[in-house]
C-alpha cells in the first residue's frame, strides 16, 4: 500500500544536493540574455519611444517595442486568459510604475543593462489612480477604455430577504477590514526561456498553468495550440505567484524578433514585485444577530485592488465572492465582490488567495460579536457552523463538511477548554484565538494523465501536475502504484511538457490531489483493464473473470492462477501498455445576477488555534503555540501533508504580522527581502502541531491552503483575548498593537 | 555594473589604488552591502578595491591598553571570539545579532563601520565603548573616535583615499556590566528598530559610571553624557532609570521607515534603554 505513507519526495536527494534543475537553471546553446526596460511613471501616454541607440550598441541582438506588434503579420499585442486587456509591452498608454516598454535581447547581462541606459522613452503623464474604493468614484481617472468605471468584474450573492434579516436582528454588527498588497516571495523568481524552430516555439518555464500559458501564447502569435510546446520544469515555490500567464510572452516575444537563437528572460528580486502581487482587500461586513448568538442576516462588500490589468482577478473576484460570508448558516447573505483597475502592479493568485483576506474579515468579526454577546467564541462559532446537508447561500446542498470537526481538532489541540495564565507578573500578557475558514476550489476544470506500463515492469506517470515543492508528483506516483499494486519504485513522473503530457488546468487552488489524483485513479483503472485483456489469452479466462493486484493478473476464484505484468507484455510481444485517465467536474456555473447554483465539487475546510504573548510596551506578538486542522479526505502521504498545514502557518505569519508592499504615488518601496520582511526559521511559534482530518469513504482533498487563512484572525483574536486591542488591518504590526493598547488606556482612563 | 576589480596584495597597494581613484573608487571588503548597492544602482563606482589580499587586516588582539580588531574581522568572529565574549561581552552581543548567520560569516567589522547604515547593531555597541577607529592613507595615518567618525545617514568622517586599518576599544572598569539590547518590531532576523547599548561599572552601592547608546531610532547612534551623568555616584532605582530612559526618549530625534514611525521610535528608546538599565542593575549577564 503506497497510499497513505510517509515516502520522501521523488526529489528529495536532488532538491538537497542542490540538482533540481529549475527553468533558473537552463542553459541553451547560443542562448541570449533578456531584460526589461520599464516605465517610471504610473499613468501616463507615450509620445516618443526611441531604441535606435540601444540597438546599436554591440552585442544587442534585438528590441521588442510595442511597434513591433503594429503590422498586419505580427503578432498581438493584447493578451489575457480571461480579459485580453494587456498588452506584452506597453504601446500608447502606460498604466503602472515597472510596467514593462521595451524588451532587450542582449549577449551578456552587461550588455542589456548598458542598453537600458539608452532607450528613451517620452511621455506625458495623467492623473493616476492607486485605491481600489476611490477609482470607483465618478471622475476617477479610466485605465481602459472598455471599462469606464474602473470595474472589471462585479459578482454578486444574493441568498433571502436581506433587509427583513437585518430588521429581525437584536444587535447589528458592522466592521471594515482591509488587507494590503504583498508578494508571493517564492525563492525562485519568475522565469521564461524560449525558443523558435520552423515556425514552432519551444518555452521553458516556472509556471503553475503550462496549459494556460500554451493557449495564451497561441493567441498572441497566431499558432496552433500544438505548435506552442510549453516545458515547465520543477519550481523554486509558486504560491499562486507562478499561475495563469506571467513573463512568457515576453521572453517569447524576444526569441521571435531574435528568430534563430533561444532567449530567457529571469526577474529580479525587485522586478518579482512588478509582476505580480496579492490583491489589496478591503471588506465590509455587516451582520445581524440574535441575543443567543443565532444569525438573521450577513453582508459583505469586497473591494479587491486588481492593479493595472485583469489578469486572473477576472476569475479570482467570483472566488471571493464565494468565500466572504464564512461557514455559517446565516438565512439571509448577500456579497458584493469587485474587482476594479488601478495603477499599481498586477494582483493574482497568492496562497490562500481571495480566501485569506476574507477570512480575516469574517473570522475577526466572529469574534467581535462573541465578546459583544458574552458568548465563548469557538462556541459562538460551533452553533453556527455549516453542516453536511445544509444549504450554502449558493442554494447548494452541502456534502463532506467537517468545520466543527477542524475547528474542535485545533482548539482541543491547543487546549482551549484548560485554563489560561494570562499574565506573570511582567509587561506580557497571554491570550488565545481560534478561526475557520471555507473555500470552493477550480470548478468546470479538468485534469487528464496517461500510464505506461513497460514489458519491465516499469510504470511511467505523464502528468501536467507542477512540481512546486509541494511534493505533488511524489503522490501522484503513491496513487498510482498503489492503484497498480506495484513498488514506487517502480514509478517514473515525466511531465509537465504540453508536447508529452495530457492537459491539466492548473496546478493551482489545491486542486491537484483530488483532480489529478482521481484521474491517475482512472487511468490506473483503465490500464487494469488493459492488462486483464491482454492476460486473458494466456489465462485461458475472460478478462471479466480477472483480477489485477499487487504485479499479478490472476483469475479472481483461484488467486494461485496468475502472471506477473512483465510477463504478459512479454508473453504477448507487447513494448508498452499505455492508458489514460481522466477526472473533470462541470460544477462552477452560477447565475450572474444571484449566484446561485453549484459553485464546487468540494468546499476546502480548515482551522486554526494559537496562543500569544503580547508584549504590552512595545506591543510585539510573539505566537508561542499553533494548532491547525484540515480536511483532507483521504491522506495519501502524512509527512507532506503535515509539511503543508505547518508550512501554511509559517506562511501565514508573514502575511499575519510582517508582509505588506510599501507603495508611495505607486512606487513600490520596499522591493527587496530586507525591507519586504518574510518570516524567519525563528519566528516559528516554539509548538506547532497540525492534524489532517480524514473520512470514511472520502477521496483526496486538497490540503495546499486550509490553515493559512485563518492564521491572521486567529493571531488577531488572541491579541484581543490578551490586552482587549482589534486590529483591523493587516498586517498585526508592533506599532498597531501598542497604538490600540495605549488609545484603550486613554478611553479607560477617561470613564 | 561596469567597474574595474583591483586586489591588491599589500596594504601600500590598496592606499595607491585608494589614493589614484579616490571618488570613483570604492572598498570592497566582505561585500555584503557594497554588492546589494551595486545592484540596485545605489553606487556607480568605476573602480572596487577588494582588500581581501591584504593581510594582517583581520586580528583580534589583545594590547595592555585594550583590544585591536581589524576591520576585515568578520562579525561572527567577533561573536565568538572568547576575548570579547569575556571583556566585551555587549559587543559580542551585538555583533551576534546581525542579519543571519551566513550574512555574518561574510560582513567585516571595518565594512560595517564604513557603510554607516543607520540600521545595525555593532556601531552602537561600539559606541559606548568608546571605540576609536584608525584611517589610512598614502598622507599618513589618523585616529578617530567613533562619534566623529561617524557623521550622519550612511556618512563617515572617511575621505576618499582612506582604509580603515583599526578599530581600538579601550580597557573598560573591572567589573563593569554591560549589555546590548536589539528590538526588532518585525522577523527574529531583521535588522533592529531600536539598538541600545549600555555599561555600568557600580561601587558598593551606587552607579560609578554609566554609558548609554542608542542607535537604528536616529541617523547615527547617539550617547547623551549629560543624562548619562544622572547616574553618576546614584543608586539606580527605578525612579532614576525611568528618569534616565525619559532623557534619551526627550532628547534624541528619531527617524521614520519601515520598521516603526518616529513616535514609535522615541517609545522604543525609552522602554528599552529602561530594560538594560535595570538589567545592569539586577546584574544579569
Amino acid at each position: 500500500m503506497a497510499i497513505g505513507k510517509s515516502v520522501p519526495m521523488l526529489d528529495s536527494v536532488a532538491r538537497v544536493t542542490g540538482t533540481v534543475p529549475y527553468a533558473s537553471n537552463l542553459k541553451l546553446p547560443d542562448m541570449l540574455v533578456g531584460k526589461v526596460f520599464r516605465s517610471s511613471v504610473p499613468h501616463a501616454r507615450t509620445i516618443k519611444l526611441d531604441v535606435s541607440a540601444a540597438e546599436q550598441l554591440p552585442g544587442v541582438v534585438a528590441i521588442v517595442t510595442a511597434a513591433d506588434f503594429a503590422g498586419d503579420d505580427t503578432p498581438n499585442l493584447h493578451f489575457g486568459s480571461t480579459i485580453q486587456d494587456q498588452p506584452v509591452v506597453a504601446g500608447d498608454r502606460i498604466r503602472f510604475i515597472g510596467e514593462p516598454v521595451a524588451l532587450i535581447a542582449a549577449e551578456s547581462v552587461v550588455i542589456a543593462d548598458q542598453a537600458m541606459d539608452l532607450i528613451e522613452l517620452e511621455y506625458e503623464e495623467i492623473p493616476a489612480i492607486f485605491d481600489a474604493e476611490e477609482a470607483l468614484l465618478p471622475g476617477a481617472p479610466v485605465l481602459h477604455e472598455a471599462f469606464p468605471d474602473n470595474l472589471l468584474g462585479h459578482s454578486k450573492l444574493r441568498r433571502g430577504d436581506i433587509e427583513a434579516g437585518f430588521a429581525a436582528a437584536d444587535e447589528i454588527f458592522e466592521e471594515v477590514f482591509s488587507s494590503p498588497v504583498a508578494q508571493q516571495a517564492s525563492l525562485e523568481t519568475q522565469v521564461a526561456a524560449a525558443r523558435w524552430k520552423d515556425g514552432k516555439l519551444t518555452v521553458w518555464t516556472g509556471s503553475q498553468s503550462p496549459y494556460t500559458v500554451r493557449r495564451v501564447l497561441s493567441a498572441i502569435f497566431d499558432l496552433d495550440v500544438e505548435d506552442v510546446r510549453v516545458i515547465v520544469p520543477p519550481l523554486g515555490g509558486g504560491f499562486g505567484g507562478k499561475g495563469n500567464i506571467r513573463t512568457q510572452p515576453m521572453a517569447a516575444a524576444l526569441a521571435w524578433k531574435v528568430g534563430d537563437r533561444p532567449v530567457k528572460l529571469v526577474m529580479t528580486r525587485a522586478e518579482e514585485f512588478l509582476t505580480v502581487t496579492k490583491h489589496a482587500a478591503k471588506i465590509i461586513v455587516k451582520s445581524g444577530v440574535k441575543l443567543d448568538g443565532t444569525f438573521t442576516a450577513r453582508k459583505v462588500t469586497i473591494y479587491w485592488n486588481a492593479g493595472a490589468y485583469a489578469s486572473s482577478s477576472a476569475h479570482l473576484v467570483p472566488a471571493g465572492m464565494l468565500r466572504a460570508l464564512g461557514p455559517y448558516r446565516i438565512p439571509a447573505g448577500h456579497v458584493d465582490s469587485y474587482g476594479i483597475y488601478t495603477n499599481l502592479p498586477i494582483a493574482a493568485a497568492y496562497r490562500g488567495a481571495m480566501s485569506s483576506q476574507g477570512v480575516f474579515a469574517h473570522e475577526s468579526h466572529m469574534d467581535t460579536i462573541a465578546h459583544r454577546l458574552g458568548i465563548d467564541p469557538l462556541e459562538l462559532r460551533i452553533k453556527n457552523l455549516l453542516r453536511t446537508d445544509d444549504i450554502f447561500a449558493t442554494g447548494e446542498r452541502l456534502h463532506d463538511i467537517h468545520f466543527v470537526e477542524c475547528l474542535e481538532a485545533a482548539a482541543d489541540g491547543l487546549g482551549w477548554h484548560e485554563p489560561l495564565q494570562r499574565e506573570n507578573g511582567t509587561v506580557k500578557k497571554r491570550g488565545r484565538g481560534v478561526a475557520v475558514m471555507m473555500k470552493n476550489t477550480i470548478a468546470n476544470s479538468s485534469s487528464e494523465c496517461r500510464i505506461k506500463l513497460d514489458a519491465e515492469g516499469r510504470v511511467t506517470l505523464y502528468t501536467s501536475t507542477v512540481e512546486t515543492g509541494q511534493g505533488g508528483h511524489t503522490a501522484m506516483a503513491q496513487i498510482a502504484a498503489e492503484a497498480l499494486g506495484v513498488p514506487i519504485e517502480a514509478l517514473t513522473v515525466i511531465g509537465p511538457d504540453t508536447a508529452e503530457t495530457p492537459p491539466d488546468a492548473q496546478t493551482a487552488s489545491s486542486r491537484s490531489t483530488h483532480m489529478m489524483g482521481n484521474a491517475v485513479l482512472n487511468g490506473a483503472a483503465s490500464l487494469r483493464q488493459h492488462l486483464a485483456e491482454a492476460a486473458a489469452p494466456i489465462l485461458e479466462w475472460s478478462p471479466e473473470d480477472l483480477s489485477v493486484a499487487d504485479g499479478y493478473v490472476f483469475v479472481t476464484t483461484q488467486p494461485q492462477e496468475r502472471i506477473p505484468y512483465a510477463e504478459v507484455l512479454g508473453r504477448k510481444n507487447i513494448a508498452a501498455l499505455t492508458a489514460t485517465g481522466k477526472y473533470w467536474t462541470n460544477e462552477g456555473k452560477l447565475d450572474p445576477e444571484t449566484g446561485q447554483g453549484i459553485s464546487t465539487p468540494d468546499w476546502h475546510q480548515g482551522a486554526g488555534a494559537c496562543e500569544v504573548e503580547v508584549d504590552t510596551q512595545t506591543g510585539k506578538v510573539t505566537v508561542l503555540r499553533y494548532h491547525s486542522a484540515s480536511f483532507a479526505g483521504r491522506v495519501v502521504n502524512p509527512t507532506l501533508a503535515g509539511l503543508q498545514n505547518d508550512g501554511n502557518v509559517i506562511f501565514g505569519l508573514g502575511a499575519s504580522l510582517l508582509e505588506e508592499v510599501a507603495i508611495d504615488g505607486g512606487q513600490i518601496t520596499n522591493p527587496n527581502l530586507s525591507d519586504y520582511m518574510l518570516p524567519s526559521f525563528l519566528d516559528i511559534p516554539v509548538e506547532l502541531k497540525n492534524v489532517s482530518l480524514e473520512a470514511e469513504g472520502s477521496t483526496f482533498q486538497g490540503i495546499g491552503e486550509m490553515t493559512l487563512p485563518p492564521v491572521a484572525p486567529a493571531i488577531a483574536n488572541a491579541i484581543y483575548d490578551a490586552v482587549g486591542a482589534r486590529i483591523r488591518d493587516l498586517p498585526l504590526t508592533a506599532e498597531k498593537v501598542l497604538r490600540v493598547i495605549h488609545e484603550q488606556g486613554e478611553a479607560d482612563d477617561e470613564q | 555594473m561596469n567597474y574595474e576589480l583591483l586586489q591588491p596584495d599589500s596594504l601600500s597597494g590598496a592606499m595607491e589604488a585608494l589614493a589614484q581613484h579616490g571618488d570613483e573608487a570604492k572598498v570592497l571588503a566582505g561585500g555584503t552591502a557594497v554588492v546589494l548597492m551595486l545592484q540596485q544602482k545605489l553606487i556607480a563606482p568605476t573602480v572596487l578595491v577588494s582588500i581581501g589580499r591584504v593581510p594582517d587586516l583581520d586580528h583580534i588582539r589583545t594590547e595592555p591598553d585594550g583590544l585591536h580588531i581589524g576591520p576585515l574581522t568578520i562579525l561572527r568572529d567577533m561573536e565568538r571570539s572568547s576575548v570579547i565574549q569575556r571583556r566585551f561581552p555587549l559587543l559580542a552581543q551585538a555583533c551576534g545579532e546581525v542579519g543571519n548567520v551566513r550574512i555574518r560569516n561574510q560582513a567585516t567589522l571595518g565594512g560595517n563601520l564604513a557603510e554607516a547604515d543607520y540600521a545595525s547593531d555593532p556601531p552602537t555597541a561600539l559606541l559606548a565603548l568608546g571605540a576609536q577607529v584608525t584611517a589610512t592613507s598614502v598622507r599618513g595615518a589618523r585616529t578617530i573616535p567613533l562619534e566623529d567618525f561617524l557623521v550622519g545617514f550612511y556618512t563617515t568622517d572617511l575621505e576618499p583615499d582612506e582604509l580603515i586599518t583599526d578599530i581600538f576599544i579601550p580597557a573598560s572598569t573591572p567589573g563593569s556590566r554591560m549589555t546590548y539590547l536589539k528590538y526588532k518590531s518585525r522577523s527574529s532576523e531583521d535588522r533592529p528598530c531600536t539598538g541600545v547599548a549600555a555599561i555600568a561599572a557600580f561601587g558598593a552601592k551606587t552607579c560609578t559610571d554609566l554609558r548609554v547608546a542608542v542607535g537604528a531610532a536616529c541617523e547615527v547612534p547617539q550617547r547623551l553624557p549629560a543624562v548619562e551623568s544622572l547616574a553618576r555616584g546614584q543608586a539606580l532605582t527605578d525612579e532614576l532609570i525611568g528618569e534616565i530612559a525619559a532623557g534619551y526618549a526627550d532628547s534624541i530625534e528619531t527617524l521614520e521607515d519601515i520598521r516603526g514611525s518616529a513616535r514609535y521610535r522615541t517609545q522604543m528608546i525609552r522602554v528599552h534603554v529602561y530594560r538594560a538599565l535595570e538589567e545592569l542593575r539586577n546584574g544579569h549577564r
